[in-house]
């Protein structure tokens, strides 16, 4: 067993993990990532499309590309890595235990920076029933196949949903011979980006079947057909408009979950909208000294936004182990209300001088609408321009401090059409 | 191979499921010849697996049937069973939910049936009683049966650990074998015939499951029929809202127990099942409906139940014979003689193994098979590394032996690469994606085997010395890659 000391140590060597990271050492901090693959990157490793660091980097690039844009940067400010490392707990006082090839090591840590990632939705959370045969896979893992592993997932596939992933594996099947009967997805709505239905689905004709989703997979051994059917308003299939489509794959991009396995055995409180830790505008948790960014936190919708979450939490985290975060008592707590699902941070500190970042998302699409937020009953912001609001875009507002300072009661965040 | 060239089974035992590998386990004691004929690639992959693993007291037989005498036998002898074979128990107890004057009247009912079954620590308890114990219970429960003796297993593990055991002791196991004939020849010995091979046995008992009245009609017998009973099932996170730690059910029906909340062994939980007859021996599937009734089920049992903690549905088919009663059919058949049932185990066929597997083996001696005790019998069995159990220093150690221990491959379960490479290599070992999650729980977890599977694909091929297309998923014809892209 080996124990080492770090100013920061950080769970995950993904996009989050790794903007933290050199955040952290560029505060002169002492840090370590402990990664459970092989190598740095995670899930970027596997997209190898390009449309990563458009904001960035003002430049198109591709995971790969773009992870190792980070991965150059951890290596030249000689941070410490700890790949095939497998966190298996972490407790309230910062202490994190992990096991690799070499045995069990632990890591006593001035600050933790949770940087694990999400999961995708699979079947059995959606429970279709039918058959268990092989050939389901998630969008993520036929990515895997694919792009790593150079395996044919199967030979004609429907895909259900229409995230972000669903969407790119249905332009990367058809790019491999494996055809795409159609995307089918639950929602009135997409859920993926507008530049990915054009680019994915339009671009090689592949049919997008809103309001309709897979009733029943059949095929005990190997899948041979599926059962689609329109749904109504609640998101019940509608009798009489099942129809039976011949495939040997299902491929399911129907959403994404944060991992926060870890972050519960750390006492990390968790929202029950985001499924990820609550936190402060320093995107610490409520457990002092662990800080959250990425996926983990909450579902982002491009990387880049990762990144620049990731770079503030390794700062923090960094300032926090040196002693020298500031920290007011005076938080308020930043609310969702109407269309709006949930906020990230849910708390802010109105006296402290910073200005305030506020990411949200809406539940469902609003043609024309502006964000407000409030302040009790006074309005604190409000966004100039009216724009469309979709549930698969994460919105960013900055609040400027001068318009809290002072400010009593909760600040509640909406969407007006 | 000359058919008298053969050897000569003492005792064959057709169907590996829970029943089967019950009674090889118990003959492995006696000093005869035993083989176990399986039809699929695995043991256990039919109601065994599709099984929510309560070990019933016994207080729900009607007093004076075959169930009312083997269920209890069965229960008490697994606390002891899982220290000799080293399987997961977990003492749970049961509380059986009255939610009327009617239901209240059914738990006495249900109390004295256990008395006359002789299944100790049973009472009836309060509705306050009920809420002190489990918090989250609805507050229109104004009664329940409590049974404390009540254990959970994980019947796949408990059917493998009853195969090993009778493998080291000398049990000839045979998968993929599917019984196709069977013939008495003229020395009064039977002739089995497989889509692989013949055997030559003396005595037969028939553990075939939902197929037994078909292999019995090979024999020439019909003495009874089977039909499915078919169950939906769900798998419930281990992190629940509103955790439980004694399995519910509410009061029951002539038919069907009703739909419980189970707490499993390794600590995330089953709500099974509903109860249909099918007359399609092979649906295994699931249905909307079904999964609609379980969570109603759940609902009532615990109203805050959190329907997004379900990772997984599936359904399995419990044996029913038919005209029955709803009992056993075990017995030595009227017809053939040396044929021995053991037929129609529906729930509680787990609880009951076990002492299935005594009642069968008197059955056999009735029959005039001579038992003599094994010279060098071994009456234990080992299990495999559970490396998510070992303490820091033991995993040091294990990982200090073969660094593969300290590679995760299944993060939900905590699973590594060296358990996973055990479990291929086990004398009954896994060679399928599927049959290794059965025996490491890798990809059983909350992410469904999303991030790990490709790992598995992996060393099992590499282990198993086959190209990654070639490893099936399940059944025989259950590739997950479909060949190599461009």
């Amino acid at each position: 067993m080996k124990t080492y000391k770090y100013d920061v140590v950080i769970v995950g060597g993904g996009p989050a993990g790794l903007a933290a990271a050199v955040s952290a050492k560029k505060q002169q901090a002492k840090v370590a990532i402990l990664e459970r693959n092989g190598e740095l990157g995670g899930i970027l490793e596997q997209c190898i499309h390009a449309g990563f660091g458009l904001h960035v980097f003002k430049e198109e690039l591709t995971g790969p590309e773009y992870a190792e844009r980070f991965i150059d940067q951890v290596e030249d400010l000689d941070i410490d890595v700890f790949l095939n490392t497998m966190v298996l707990d972490i407790t309230k006082d910062r202490h994190v235990s992990a096991i690799c090839g070499e045995g069990v090591l632990h890591f006593e840590a001035g600050a933790v920076v949770l940087a694990m990632g999400c999961r995708e939705r699979t079947r059995g959370a959606i429970r279709i029933p039918g058959d268990r045969g092989a050939g389901v896979f998630t969008a993520g893992i036929a990515q895997r196949y694919i792009n790593l592993e150079n395996m044919k997932p199967g030979t004609k596939a429907v895909i259900l949903g229409s995230g972000d992933i669903g969407l790119i594996m249905a332009r990367r099947l058809t790019l491999e011979g494996i055809e795409v009967e159609g995307v089918y997805e639950i929602m009135p709505y997409p859920n993926g980006l507008y530049r990915n239905i054009i680019n994915c689905l339009d671009d090689f004709g592949i049919p997008l079947h809103l309001s309709t989703t897979i009733t029943r997979i059949n095929g005990k051994d190997r899948v041979h057909s599926v059962e689609v059917a329109k749904v109504d308003e609640h998101r019940q299939p509608i009798p009489g408009t099942e129809r039976e489509i011949a495939c040997d794959t299902v491929l399911l991009s129907v959403g994404l979950i944060p991992e926060n396995e870890l972050s519960r055995k750390a006492g990390v409180a968790l929202d029950p909208v985001t499924k990820g830790p609550v936190v402060d505008e320093n995107l610490e948790t409520e457990v002092p000294g662990i800080f959250a960014c990425g996926n983990v936190l909450h579902v982002h919708d491009v990387v880049d936004y990762v990144t620049t979450e990731a770079e503030e939490a390794g700062e923090k985290a960094a300032l926090y182990a040196k002693n020298a975060l500031k920290k007011s008592d005076a938080s308020v707590a930043v609310h969702a209300e109407g269309p709006v699902r949930y906020t990230v941070p849910e708390f802010v500190d109105p006296e402290d001088g910073a200005d305030k970042k506020i990411k949200f998302r809406v539940g469902a699409p609003i043609e024309k609408g502006v964000t407000v937020i409030k302040a009790g009953e006074k309005e604190v912001y409000r966004e100039k321009k009216a724009h469309r609001f979709l549930p698969s875009n994460m919105e960013i507002h900055t609040l400027k401090c001068s318009a809290i300072a002072g400010v009593r009661g909760d600040l509640t965040v909406s969407v007006e059409e | 191979m000359n058919n008298e060239l053969k050897k000569l089974y003492d005792v064959i035992v057709i169907g590996g499921g829970i029943t089967g590998t019950g009674v090889i386990h118990e003959l492995a004691k006696y000093d005869i010849d035993v083989a176990l004929l399986e039809r699929k690639n695995d043991i256990a992959m039919m109601a065994t697996k599709g099984n929510g693993g309560v070990v019933h007291p016994g207080y729900d037989p009607h007093p004076g049937t075959l169930k009312a005498k083997l269920n209890p036998r069965g229960a008490r002898m697994y606390p002891q069973l899982a220290k000799d074979l080293d399987f997961h128990i977990r003492h749970t107890g049961t509380m059986v939910f009255a939610y009327s004057e009617q239901d209240l009247k059914k738990v006495d009912e249900l109390c004295d049936n256990a008395r006359v079954n002789g299944v100790e620590q049973v009472e009836r308890i309060t509705g306050d009683q009920v809420r002190n114990r489990e918090p989250y219970v609805s507050d229109k429960v104004l009664g329940a049966l409590l049974a404390h003796t009540t254990t959970m297993v994980d019947p796949f593990e408990v059917a493998i650990a009853f195969a090993e055991n009778a493998k080291l002791n000398g049990t000839d196991i045979f998968l993929e074998s599917e019984v196709q004939d069977i013939s008495k020849d003229e020395d009064g010995n039977f002739t089995i015939t497989t889509n692989h091979d013949t055997y030559r046995t003396r005595y037969i008992v028939d553990a075939a499951g939902i197929y037994a009245d078909d292999v019995a009609a090979m024999a020439g017998i019909h003495e009874y029929k089977i039909q499915g009973r078919h169950g939906n099932l769900c798998v419930v996170d281990n992190h629940l809202p509103t955790p439980i730690r004694t399995v519910m059910f509410p009061c029951p029906s002539p038919d069907t127990k009703g739909i419980a909340l189970i707490p499993m062994p390794h600590g995330n939980y089953i709500i099974g099942s509903t109860a249909t007859m099918r007359t399609n021996k092979e649906d295994t599937s699931n249905d909307a409906e079904g999964i609609q009734d379980l969570l109603d089920g759940a609902h009532k049992l615990i109203p805050n139940f959190d329907d997004g903690s379900v990772i997984r549905t599936f359904a399995g088919q419990r044996p029913v014979a038919l005209n029955n009663d709803n009992d056993f059919w075990i017995c030595e058949s009227e017809t053939v003689p040396h044929f021995i049932h053991a037929a129609g185990i529906q729930s509680p066929g787990v609880a009951s193994s076990p002492g299935i597997a005594e009642y069968v083996r008197d059955l056999l001696a009735d029959a005039g098979l001579d038992l003599k005790p094994r010279p060098g019998y071994n009456k234990y069995r080992k299990a495999p590394v559970d490396f998510s159990e070992c303490s820091d220093e033991e995993k040091d150690q294990i990982i200090a032996q073969d660094p593969r221990y300290g590679q995760i491959v299944c993060r939900c379960e905590t699973v590594t690469e060296g358990e996973i490479v055990a479990a291929i290599h086990q004398p009954l070992g896994a060679h399928t994606v599927e049959g290794v999650k059965r025996r490491t729980r890798a990809g059983m977890g909350r992410c469904q085997s999303g991030f790990c599977q490709f790992k598995v694909m992996k060393i099992l091929a590499r282990e198993l010395g086959i190209p990654e297309e070639a490893v099936k998923f399940e059944e025989d014809h259950s590739p997950v890659l479909l060949g190599h892209v461009k």
